[in-house]
Formats: C-alpha cells, structure tokens, sequence
C-alpha cells in the first residue's frame, strides 16, 4: 500500500504523506518522540516554484503558533511558513542554505525545515488536519483555482 | 586530445519551456553566442543530443560544451555527458538568481525586465568562462 | 485508455535554438498555453521528456498530445512517436511559412514583426488541432 495519498494535476503528480498532520496553509507535521518535524506539503512545493532560499528561525528561537517561523524565495513568490505549533525550535535544516531545492525535489523527506519542541500540544494538535483531510481540500483548492502550476 | 581540433565552445541551454528561468538561460545563451563571444562560441539544440543525431554529437564530442540550465534537473548537463559531449563546465540559472536576490523574473514567453537583467549577468559569467577554457 | 479526470492536450514544442522556427514553435506554444488555451493545455519540456522525464512520458502516454516542430527534423514529432505513441496532432512551422519565405531576422532570438506574426498563426492552428483533437475525444 502506498505511503501516499496522490492525484495527478495537468502533468503533475501531487501527493500528500499519510500519517501525518497538516494545517491548511499546507504544512505537515511528524510527531517524533515529544518533538515535532515540519516541512511543506507538494502542493506548497509545487505552486510556490523553485525554491532558491529558505529563511528559518534559529534553534533556541520561540515561536507562536500561526507566527512566522521562515520563508521559502522562489523565482516567482516568497512563501511565509506559519507555525503549526507554539514551541521552540531545536533544529533548523541546516542543508537547505546550500541546497535548497530538496524542499521541492523531497518535501516530505530531506526537505524538512524545523524540529520544534511544542509548549502547547494537547491543544495545537487539535487545529491540525489529517492526511485525508488536506487532501480533499488540496483537491478542492485544485478544482476552484484551477492554475496553471507551472506558469505562476 | 588533437591538436588544433578544439576552437569553439559549445554552449547548450535546457530551454526548458515551462520555467521563466528555462528562457533566461536560452537568452543568456544567445547573448554569448551572437554578442559577447561571438566566433569563438556555438549552441545547439539539446533535443538533437538527446536524440542522437550524429551531427550533433560529434558538434559536442570534438568541442568543450558549457551547460546552462534553468532547474536543478539539470537536463542540458546531464544529457551532454550521456551522449559522450565533453562537459566543461556547466550553469545553474538559479544560482545566479541566488546572487541576484532582487531579481524575479516572472514572464517565460517574453522575458521581462528582471528576466533579461539576469540573463545578461549569466552571460557575462558563461563568457568569462568561455575564456578560461579557450586559454586552456 | 484509463478513463481520466480532466480533459487535456499535451503540447510538445521545439525549441531549437538553431533557426528562427524554433524559436516560432516556442512563442506559439506559450500563447497557446498562456492566451488560447490555458484551461485545455499542458506544456511538455521536450528535453526532460526525451531524457525519461517520468511526469512528462505519463501525460504523453494517457493525455493526447500535439508536436510543434520548427524545422524538417521533427524532435517533437519524432521524440514523441519513439516514447509515447503517434501524436494526435502534429505542426510543422516551416510547413506553414509562404512562399517567398518569410523574411529572417538578425537572429534566432529576436523575432522580427513577421516572424511574430507567424507565430501568432501558429499559435491559432495549434488551438485549432486542441480543438479537433478534444472534440474527437468526447
């Protein structure tokens, strides 16, 4: 069985992790050992471009939940990636300053942008989505929008 | 390697069509070829490479070839190498981009200000390196 | 044929940097893609797709696809009928230009008012094949 939900979008496969959690602004979330990963959905990889720099806070930085924690710069738009959680960074990928096309070429692997230790979770998990949830509103954002991927 | 056999370089674009930068790097391309090191330069078509044509392939086996890409695919520089091509040197159109931060270039069909802002520093880059290896 | 969600039609250009054609079936392409048809077409990258792209060889191999070709050696085309399949519609720029050519500009590059012209006419019968083509799919 796939680790994957997907569905194809013009040319494009688009695929969202199971297991994990999401917020609408399609970040994902892992939980692993009282400490969370996030990174970005393909969708967000996908829309938002070629990635040619990413921003991240500091490890030791705090952060508010639906505060600013990084940016993603493509070519065409600047990305703000919102906190799924209030916490405190641990780790930033320190991989992406040189390589910052991992988060589109494996967003849900190599790509990660932080490891946060959360301060709230019991309560900030409950404004995540499922797998299953993001994908259908990925899919109806598709349908509603209906851009072109590669020409944004 | 012959003496005398090697006068040009080759430089290749990806061209990529879907990309604004797949239009920088071919703009950038022809900048070199038909401006800056015009004479001492050629281009082709990676389409042809990749299809074999013998021409072609005997264009990038006999002559230094530069490769410009427009993505991290890096299709041009892959598909020289695979084809036998004596890579040289190769150009990632993003890390120009990444020197250039204030420059976003958005349009593909036409380039735009920014698009062919950038690729004129990517040429003046691509031709300093054709220099280098024809000093070689 | 898998039975697909959404009708569109793949369009394979050259973009050969050799000739004034290539950069016609290019322009053409993107006004299509962009201006004509933006809903009902996809851009396929040539190259990826002759290198095994794995996105691109999908969509040629379920979606119907058009080649535009800028000169007699046929990448599109030929690239095309060797991975994919025959293409549902296929454009030859040098087919379409008159007799007495069309004049040429200083370079490949820069597309004079004539040859931007052709391309717009170029981009018109590519809308048109989509057109034919998405009709004989229904």
């Amino acid at each position: 069985m796939s680790e994957y939900l997907q569905t194809v979008f013009d040319k494009f496969e688009l695929r969202v992790r199971k297991g994990y959690c999401y917020t609408e602004d399609g970040l994902w979330i892992s939980m692993e050992e009282g400490r969370i990963r996030v990174g970005v959905s393909d969708y967000v990889q996908r829309t938002g471009g070629d990635v040619a720099f990413v921003e991240l806070l500091k490890p030791g930085s705090t952060v508010e939940r639906q505060a600013e924690f990084g940016t993603l710069e493509t070519a065409k738009t600047t990305v703000s990636l919102l906190s799924p959680m209030s916490g405190t960074v641990e780790e930033a990928n320190g991989r992406l300053g040189e390589k910052p096309e991992l988060v589109n070429s494996d967003p849900y692997g190599e790509g990660w942008l932080v490891t946060l230790a959360p301060r709230n979770l019991e309560n900030d998990v409950k404004t995540l989505m499922s797998a299953d949830g993001y994908f259908e509103l990925m899919l109806k954002k598709l349908e509603t929008e209906h851009r072109k991927l590669e020409s944004r | 390697m012959k003496a005398g056999k090697r006068k040009k370089v080759v430089v290749v674009p990806c061209s990529g069509i879907g990309k604004a930068l797949g239009s920088v790097g071919r703009e950038a391309t022809y900048e070199v070829v038909e401006n800056l090191r015009k004479g001492v330069t050629d281009t082709t078509c990676l389409a042809l490479i990749v299809r074999g044509d013998e021409e072609t392939l005997q264009l990038v086996k006999n002559n230094r070839c530069i490769a410009v890409d427009g993505c991290p695919l890096q299709c041009a520089a892959k598909n020289v190498e695979l084809a036998g091509g004596d890579l040289a040197a190769s150009f990632r159109v993003v890390d120009t981009l990444r020197e250039n931060r204030k420059l976003k270039p958005k349009s593909v069909t036409f380039l735009d200000h920014d698009g062919q802002e950038l690729a004129n520093l990517l040429a003046e880059q691509v031709a300093q390196k054709v220099d280098e290896l024809l000093k070689r | 044929m898998v039975d697909l969600p959404e009708k569109k039609v793949g369009i394979i250009s050259c973009s050969g940097e050799g000739c004034v054609e290539g950069t016609i079936s290019r322009v053409a392409t993107r006004l299509v893609l962009e201006r004509l048809k933006p809903e009902e077409t996809v851009t396929i990258c040539l190259p990826l797709f002759l290198a095994g792209g794995g996105e691109e060889r999908a969509f040629a191999k379920y979606y119907p696809t058009i080649t535009v070709d800028g000169c007699e050696k046929l990448c599109a085309k030929v690239g095309t009928e060797r991975y994919s399949g025959k293409p549902a519609g296929s454009i030859v720029v040098t087919d379409m230009t008159k007799s007495p050519r069309c004049s040429r500009p200083p370079s490949p590059r820069k597309l004079n008012s004539e040859s931007l012209a052709l391309a717009e006419k170029v981009a018109e019968r590519i809308a048109q094949e989509v057109d034919r083509v998405l009709e004989h799919w229904r």
